[in-house]
Parts: C-alpha cells; structure tokens; sequence
C-alpha cells in the first residue's frame, strides 16, 4: 500500500509517512500556520495529486499557494465554492470546478467524485505517471467554514462519507478547523473521523504543533515554519 | 403525465409520472445525479408546463448555468417562463421571522402567491437546506400542503435531497409522506469505481418490482447503460450471427474453421442504442481453446446468454459446461435455443433437462437471424438485469 510522504522528519523517519487511507485533522486559531501547514501535507509530489476544497479562498489563490510551495500546478485540482456567487458564468475545467457556495453539499460531493473519476481515468494532466490507485492528497479547507454554513450533525453525516471515499480510494486526507470557534462536542465529534490530529496554536509569535495518533511519534508541543511548503522543526 | 425527461425511465413508469404525484430523487453523497432533476424540469418546461423552482443554495443565474452547461445547448431553460425562490430570497425569508415555524409561514405564504399568481403544475424543491431548517417532514409539509389546497389543479411536486441517512429516509417518504415516486440515484465501487446506477424504490400507481439500472452521463442527458451483456456458447450455434444482428454497429473477428465455416477467434463486439438503454454485448469464440478468456469476458458483465444449436444434441454438453462457468458468476443469464426455424430440431425440455439448467432460467426458442426474436431475447434480459440485486 502507498505511503504519503509528510514531510516531517518526525513522521517520515519514524513510519514513512502517512498511510494511505489516512485522515488529518489540523486544529488551529487563525492567524496561526494552520493553513500553510496543511497546504505543505498536501502539496503533491511527482506521482500524486492534489485536491483542494477551498471555502476560504478562490481557486487562482489556492494555486498560487501551491505553486510557490513548489508543487506542479498540473497535478493540483481545487474545488472552489466561493468564486461562484460573484460569478455564475464560470465553467469547469478537469482541475478547476466550481461549486455555488459552501452550502452545496450536493455539489461539493459530486465535484469531488468528478475530480477523483478524471484521475483515475488519467485525464487530468499530461504526464500522467501510472500508479494505481493514483495517489491523492486531499484538503478541506476549511470544515470551520463549512460548519458556519451547515449544522454540525449534517455536516459530520457528510465527512463521513468523504473520509470513508478517500479510504477507499486510498488518498490521504487533511481537515483544518479553527478549534477557537467551537465547542469541544464539535471538536470531539469531528476528530471521531480522524486517524490523526496536528494541533497548532501560536506563543510569542513562534509556531508551536503537536502531533497525536501517530503510533511512535511523540506527542510533546514543537516549534515549526513553513516556508515555500517545506516544513521545517525547529530545535 | 409528467416525463422524467429519461426515455427509459419513463417507460418502466409506465410513460412518466401522473400529474399531483410527489416525487423524491434521493442523492446519495457524490453521485452525479443533479441531471435527473434538471432532465425532468426541462421536459416539463419544454411541454410548456408552468414550473416553480425552489433552489435555497444557489442563485437562479447560477443556475441557469448550470443546467444549461449539464444539458447542453437546449434552450429551454433560458427561454420557458419559469419562477425560482432562490438563494437570495431564501436570505429574506430566513431574516422574516426569528422562529421556524414563522420562516416555513412565510415560505409556504409565496408559494401558495406564486402557484395562484402563475398557475403552476409542477414544483421542483432542492431540499436539502429546508430539510436541515425545518426538518424533513415541516419542510415536505410545506410542499404537500400546497398541493392539498390546490388538489383540483393536481401541482405534481418534484424533490431531490441530498440522503445522507439511508434506505431509513426513504422508507419515511414512502410511508408517512405518501410519496408516490422514490428514486435512489447511488454509486458503488463495484463492479468498477464509479459505477452510477438508480434504483426505482418505490411508485404509488403501479405494482413495479424494485429495480436498479446503470447509468451515464453523456451528450446531456442521464443515458441507462449496460456495460456489458456476454453471449456465449458452443462454435456454430449462432453467436455471431446473434450479436451482429442485435447490433446498431457490430464487429466480428472471424477466420475459416477447419469445416470451412467462418469461426469466432477473437471476440464480437456490439453496441445498441435500444429502448434509450446503452448496451454493449461481448460474444465469445465457441471453441474450447478460448475457456481460459471466459471469465475475463464476464468479469464485469452484467448478463449473460448462452445460445445453443437447435439441430446439433452433439453440443448440448459442451453447453452444459459453458452453463457451469457463467453461473459462478451469479448473473442474470438466459438461453437461446437458435435455429429452431431449421428442421430437426431437438425437444426444448430435453435440452433443459441435458443442460441441467431449472425453470428460473429462461429458454428461448429463436432463430438469430431473425431480428424480432433477438429483440425480443434482448428485451427480456434487461428486464432480467434491471430487476436483478447484484
């Protein structure tokens, strides 16, 4: 079975990486690295593809993001469900699709399934290289957002379904939620879908994260930085 | 009678939907199943039926987008005189009253003005955020009861939901909100990924056994499909002769035999538009030496009929053996007994009785060179498949 490269060298040293079928949640306030974290456990290298369900952001920014993490903008798709309301006009591409609104559940569910379909029949970029299952890295971003939108039953109802689809076509997944804004039940509730939990919270403007769920890694608080999608622990 | 806009479909319904039914398309989470609704919608429009669209997730230009980008180049979407409550009045109604029960007033007050105001016959409801606002039997409430006020007009309501909840859901529907039509539009991983297919749980006005069928999306429009259909059987008992003649475009690939006949050595490939159903058919060579491709060729088949000859006993346990390997499959299958226009033929319970084969299985005496009775095969095979759990 494929394994995800995080890396972090506390990961990757310790068991390779990630386990294909893997869910990460990523806790974080904002502000904080949350967001370039889970861009960088996303970022894919040569072989794999990313998807992005973008809430936060457009789709031209997400691959901006991407491209100055180093990643080739030909293996990275997003689901943008926030350009639509301002422009109804915009059509889909195989990487690009576009969804009317954070709560069209409907339409994210199927836009995902289009974007892992084209994938797997090879048509999403050239230079497609031939693994199969083709590995995906798959990112929400952000459930904090989707929750603003939809109440926490439906929602949980929903990311079971998407976290039990990556399982089965082997992807990784990563979640951000900003665990400032909501109650420990949506917490708990939401890490029930996970293997893996990344805290992150910020003290005197040094990022700080611990890792939790990793058999072998340990789970003390350490100081990080991302920097062109590389992560980087600090001693 | 409303169209479901799915020939196919329509046909298993009996020619579409009876006007005042309820109707639930039931999605489950990532089937691209958004097509059912819109189909409906725009062959509801195209008949010039007057239609109120509620959309609480979306705005109607975005809409109108999509639909048009999902169905193509039609027109009628753009053109048809049709009302929306969209994502923007939903936005109004929500900040109306600070009180549910006050927001489904107000919903179910502009409804009512608008079904009086613009005589409409047909709503179609995207229901999931109403659901999650009101729960699913105040939101459906909304809905039925307008069409109880206006019972003489017969409003037929058209619903999808996004079900996240099960078969538990739909049996709601069926039961304690009397909905008359129920389609589950579901996807599994089997027999390939992705692999679409409805299933009709439920009609209210007539006795139809619960039935799934494939489905694609192509050329915009949802297209019933059957990826595969296997005819197998004994060399020279007519396969090729069977397939090709089923076929809108049939290919054979053929060598002379030792007898000097032409003789399958590869496959026959044929595809049929028929009844609105995609179907592909996969004939196999006769001849023992390709066994070993058999269970390739019905790996992913979803039937299979095995077409034996009428005037030759001399094949009938070869048949036999052909019969034991499809049946490991457990598929729907079925035997043509061909050539039966020829004389001599053999006694067709001596052939089940020879072929071992019970009277669930279905026998058929055809000639394939006719080609009423290899539609007629045909059409009781689909039948087979669409009732069949896999």
């Amino acid at each position: 079975m494929y394994t995800y490269k995080s890396g972090i060298a506390q990961i990757d040293e310790k068991t390779g990486g990630f386990d294909a079928g893997t869910n990460i949640l990523i806790l974080g306030p904002p502000m904080s690295a949350a967001d370039q974290l889970a861009y960088a456990l996303t970022k894919p290298v040569p072989g794999e593809y990313a998807i992005v369900l973008s809430t936060n952001e457009r789709a031209a920014e997400v691959i901006d993001a991407f491209k100055v993490a180093g990643a080739d903008k030909r293996f990275t798709g997003v689901i943008d469900a926030i350009t639509k309301s301002s422009t109804p006009g915009i059509t889909d591409t195989a990487r690009l699709m576009f969804v009317s609104s954070p709560t069209d559940l409907t339409g994210i569910g199927i836009k995902f399934s289009n974007m892992v379909e084209t994938i797997f029949e090879g048509n999403f970029a050239d230079g497609e290289t031939g693994l199969f299952p083709p590995p995906i890295r798959f990112c929400v971003n952000s459930i904090s957002t989707l929750l603003m939108y939809r109440r926490l039953e439906v929602l949980y109802q929903f990311l079971h379904v998407l976290t039990a689809k990556l399982k089965k076509i082997e992807g990784v997944g990563v979640y951000i939620l900003n665990n400032e804004s909501f109650d420990e039940k949506t917490l708990s509730l939401i890490k029930q879908l996970m293997n893996c939990v990344i805290e992150v919270k910020v003290e005197q403007n040094v990022n700080l994260m611990r890792i939790r769920g990793i058999p072998g890694v340990q789970g003390d608080w350490m100081k990080f930085s991302v920097s062109r999608g590389q992560v980087t622990i600090q001693p | 009678m409303i169209s479901t806009g799915i020939n196919g479909l329509d046909e298993m319904l009996g020619s579409g939907i009876p006007r005042g039914s309820r109707v639930l398309y039931s999605l489950e989470p990532g089937v691209d199943g958004q097509l059912f609704m819109i189909s409906t919608l725009s062959c509801a429009l195209a008949k010039k039926r007057s239609c109120l669209v509620v959309l609480p997730n979306t705005t109607v230009d975005a809409f109108r987008n999509d639909a048009q980008r999902m169905y193509g180049a039609r027109p009628d979407l753009a053109l048809a005189p049709v009302t929306f409550i969209d994502s923007v009045d939903w936005e109004r109604i929500q900040k109306s009253s600070r009180s549910p029960a006050g927001r489904a007033r107000e919903l179910e007050a502009r409804i009512r003005k608008i079904c009086r105001e613009y005589d409409v016959d047909v709503i179609f409801v995207y229901f999931d955020l109403l659901n999650e606002e009101f729960g699913t039997d105040d939101a459906a409430a909304i809905f039925t009861s307008v069409q109880e006020m206006e019972k003489e007009k017969k409003i037929t309501l058209v619903i999808e939901h996004l079900n996240m909840e099960g078969t538990g859901l739909l049996d709601h529907f069926i039961r304690d909100l009397k909905f008359d039509l129920v389609l589950a539009i579901r996807s599994s991983f089997r027999p390939f990924p992705q692999f679409n297919y409805f299933t009709l749980v439920h009609t209210s006005w007539a006795d139809l056994p619960a039935r799934s069928v494939p489905f694609i999306i192509g050329e915009g429009r949802v297209i019933p499909y059957i990826p595969r259909i296997v005819v197998t059987g004994p060399a020279s008992s007519g396969k090729s002769t069977f397939v090709l003649n089923a076929a809108d475009d049939g290919h054979s690939v053929d060598r002379r035999g030792p007898g000097g006949s032409m003789t399958t050595v590869a496959l026959d490939f044929g595809w049929i538009r028929w009844k609105d159903f995609d179907i592909t058919l996969y004939g196999t060579p006769g001849q023992e030496r390709f066994d070993s491709l058999l269970p390739s060729y019905l790996g992913h088949a979803m039937g299979a009929l095995l077409v034996v000859d009428a005037t030759n006993a001399d094949q009938l346990p070869r048949a036999r053996l052909l019969i034991e390997m499809v049946a490991r499959r457990r598929i729907p299958f079925a035997v043509a007994i061909n050539k039966c226009d020829l004389p001599g033929t053999l006694d067709p319970s001596l052939i089940r009785r020879i072929l071992a084969i019970g009277d669930e299985i279905p026998l058929y005496q055809i000639s394939a060179t006719r080609k009423s009775d290899v539609n007629f095969v045909l059409e009781s095979l689909v039948d087979s498949i669409t009732q069949f759990r896999y």
